[in-house]
């Protein structure tokens, strides 16, 4: 494939099962020009081979994304759009093979980018019209599931333009109104609420405010498929799946001790300041997070072609599950834990801040390297104080 | 290359999250008269798998039955909603706690080592649930371990109410004015129950210490390779002809089913009789602005697949059952290749006659 491509596949070429499957079929599809000079990517990112510590100290050969000459992270960085705006994403493939880039359920997909040369302007563009509110996963989709697994995956938010429950009462939501469901529209517009009817309500305190949000990407990783690849083997798919034995299991790339203690994974806040979380699995295997001390309401799940659909019923689960690629928004409402007794009782003795867990229940995935409970995929929040 | 290196931490803190959780025996926070008082204590059962092997689970009895020892999965508790509930909890061998799954007390009611403590010899955990619905109670200490060594029971949360119809008198929840749940009738009332506890058994993990892996030892729990398929703690070979795992029904009225995953496996379960979804995880589907709910009864058509995620729990409605045996098939399914596993299928029945 020629360098400094400009590539932008159909919307039924961007699941990302199809991607390294049948690249004849995809570059038959593609429309390519050379870089546009006249605009500014919205992000410049760049692929790296890296090597990462885990929680036991061991290091094992990874992929990363990151802004262009800045430190890699797994996951990459969060691109965060707003809805309609024109995307611009220039990616330079530093690392010693070849990489692909998608953002699954948006109209975006490169394959077979080559190392560049080091000369630093090996770089390919992709543009596209930025579709509905939620999140969604990108993902470097070439030799799928492989380069994925291995450290390829982050997080892209789209955001609404106007995204009110309800304008009047100053009710915002993270989807747009003409989109959203009606349970949605209830919610958000209960979100703050003191009283209803006269009675007192459920969620009193605040409104959700746009930016008050968590992110949540769960993965995997085996050590061994690791150094084997970086070792120049190359697996198929299917022997990549059929041996994949992960030994540690991250969210946001960390575990156990390290994400309960990491701000941007760790929820915090006082009663009465609802907290989206939007929840992706990068990795193979099905995850079960369960939260402890507030349900949450599920207000997406992505399809198979990794679309956000906004729920028409907002189910509470103390436990939803994950499948392989599943995007799903939750909000967690930040109540006071509901099943205390009721007034006139007062928590006295026990003090704030009240730290809940949240993991994964498949409970194999609270281990790391064979044992270590639980260093695996879990994290901490905290209510930090009444309402 | 570049190397992602581990955030800084405190080796102390990193002790006590994993190796060395905070063992204590305090006395209740805040503490009130109770309503309901159980006890329980931390036992061992032999349990017959399917092959005729025994293999040892562990568990919570009842002390306070005399001269025989309760069953193991661990005796179902039952409390009505609103009520002040205490468990006097004794462990042994080493520290234990009970987590009381889907019900969400302060930190130190809520079972879990690194967030508040386990327990050394006793401790009489508090709480008031606030909603009918279907919960488990399970040991959170070096849980992949202990909840796979069958340390759980089914906890349920009651209505207060009565239905009024006298041939299904039991209501899953209460009804509330202002409730809409379309398709069903306002508080899914019940005459039969039926209650299944999905499970999967990897007998090597059976061989194991309490402790096992706790303190960075590989001791293989990320090989988990399940043998046995279980539901309410019978094998696979006996589900359809045990009266753990059977339920008798009058045709023509009511049945609730109550289903919860407490396997490590993906379980596929297929409905054999139209119904509808009415709980999640102590949650009943239903709108009311007013009360901050928003969800809805799901319909499902007889033949209907239902994924129930490891420690989820559904409560699903089967209104004016027909005559007849109606089996409730799982089908464990491996967490990672979604391959079903060999031997992996249990099912349950409701005899309606």
């Amino acid at each position: 494939m020629r360098r400094r491509e400009f590539i932008k596949y159909g919307s039924a070429l961007a699941a990302f099962t199809t991607a390294s499957m049948s690249l004849p079929s995809l570059l038959s599809a593609q429309i390519a020009e050379e870089v546009p000079t006249g605009e500014e990517a919205d992000f410049d990112l760049e692929i790296v081979d890296v090597d990462v510590e885990l929680i036991d100290g061991s290091t094992v050969p990874m992929y990363a994304f990151c802004h262009a000459g800045q430190t890699p992270t797994i996951p990459g960085p969060i691109l965060r759009v707003k809805q309609g705006s024109t995307v611009r994403i220039d990616v330079r493939n530093s690392s010693t093979r070849s990489h692909g880039f998608q953002i699954m359920g948006q109209d975006a997909a490169i394959t077979a980018i080559a190392p560049h040369e080091g000369d630093g302007e090996d770089k390919i563009r992709i543009e596209f019209t930025a579709t509905r509110p939620g999140s969604y996963l990108y993902v470097d989709g070439d030799n799928a599931p492989i380069n994925r697994v291995l450290g390829l995956y982050g997080a892209f938010i789209v955001e609404p333009t106007n995204g009110f429950a309800d304008a009047a009462r100053q009710k915002p939501m993270p989807y747009a109104p003409a989109a959203a469901t009606p349970a949605i529209k209830s919610l958000f517009s209960a979100l703050g609420e003191a009283t209803i009817g006269g009675q007192p309500a459920r969620f009193p305190g605040k409104a959700w405010r746009p930016g008050r949000e968590y992110i949540w990407i769960f993965n995997q990783i085996d050590p061994v498929l690791c150094r084997r690849i970086a070792a120049g083997e190359n697996p198929t798919a299917s022997e990549f799946q059929a041996q994949f034995h992960p030994r540690y299991f991250t969210i946001n790339g960390l575990c156990g001790l390290d994400s309960a203690h990491d701000k941007a994974t760790c929820p915090t806040g006082r009663v009465g300041e609802p907290a989206l979380i939007r929840t992706m699995n990068a990795g193979l295997a099905t995850h079960s997070p369960h939260i402890h001390g507030n349900h949450v309401f599920v207000l997406t799940e992505s399809n198979n072609n990794g679309v956000p659909v906004y729920q028409e019923s907002l189910n509470e689960h103390d436990v939803w599950t994950m499948q392989p690629m599943k995007t799903k928004d939750v909000l967690l409402p930040f109540t006071a834990p509901p099943d205390v007794p009721p007034a006139p009782w007062r928590m006295v003795q026990e003090k704030y801040p009240l730290r809940y867990p949240m993991h994964c229940h498949n409970e194999i995935s609270q281990t790391s390297a064979g044992g270590s409970y639980p260093m695996g995929l879990v994290t901490d929040w905290h209510i930090d104080g009444p309402l | 290359m570049v190397t992602i290196n581990r955030p800084m931490f405190d080796p102390q803190e990193f002790d006590t999250f994993g190796c060395h959780p905070f063992e204590n025996d305090p006395s209740t926070p805040d503490r009130i008269a109770r309503q309901v008082y159980v006890e329980r204590q931390v036992s061992s059962w032999n349990v017959n798998m399917k092959d005729g092997s025994q293999l040892q689970f562990w568990g919570f009895k009842d002390p306070t039955i005399s001269g025989s020892d309760s069953p193991w999965p661990s005796k179902i508790i039952r409390v009505k909603q609103g009520q002040i509930f205490h468990c006097m909890f004794k462990p042994s061998k080493g520290a234990h706690t009970i987590h009381w799954h889907g019900i969400e007390p302060t930190p130190m009611n809520d079972g879990v080592g690194h967030t508040s403590f386990e327990v050394k010899s006793s401790y009489t955990y508090q709480w008031c649930a606030h909603q009918a619905g279907t919960y488990l109670y399970h040991c959170h200490k070096n849980t992949v371990l202990h909840f796979e060594m069958g340390m759980y029971g089914v906890l349920i949360i009651d209505p207060v109410t009565k239905s009024p119809d006298t041939n299904n008198p039991n209501y899953l929840y209460d009804p509330l004015p202002g409730d809409s749940a379309p398709g069903i009738t306002a508080g899914a009332p019940y005459s039969a129950e039926s209650i299944l506890v999905f499970d999967d058994v990897d007998p090597r993990w059976h061989t194991l210490d309490h402790n096992a892996g706790m303190c960075g030892d590989d001791v293989g729990l990320d090989k988990f390779n399940p043998k046995y398929f279980l539901i309410n703690g019978v094998h696979n070979g006996r589900t359809q002809t045990d009266a753990k795992t059977v339920t008798k029904a009058t045709a023509g009225w009511n049945v609730m089913l109550r289903i919860a995953n407490a396997s490590y496996s993906r379980l596929h379960v297929t409905l054999p009789f139209n119904c509808y979804i009415v709980e999640v995880d102590g949650r009943p589907l239903r709108t009311n602005p007013a009360k901050g709910w928003f969800s809805s009864p799901k319909y499902m058509a007889a033949g209907s697949k239902l994924e129930v995620g490891v420690a989820q729990r559904y409560a699903i409605w089967v209104p004016k059952i027909a005559a007849g045996s109606h089996s409730i098939t799982g089908n464990f399914h491996h967490w990672i290749t979604n391959n079903k596993h060999a031997d992996g299928t249990a099912i349950a029945k409701i005899n309606a006659a």
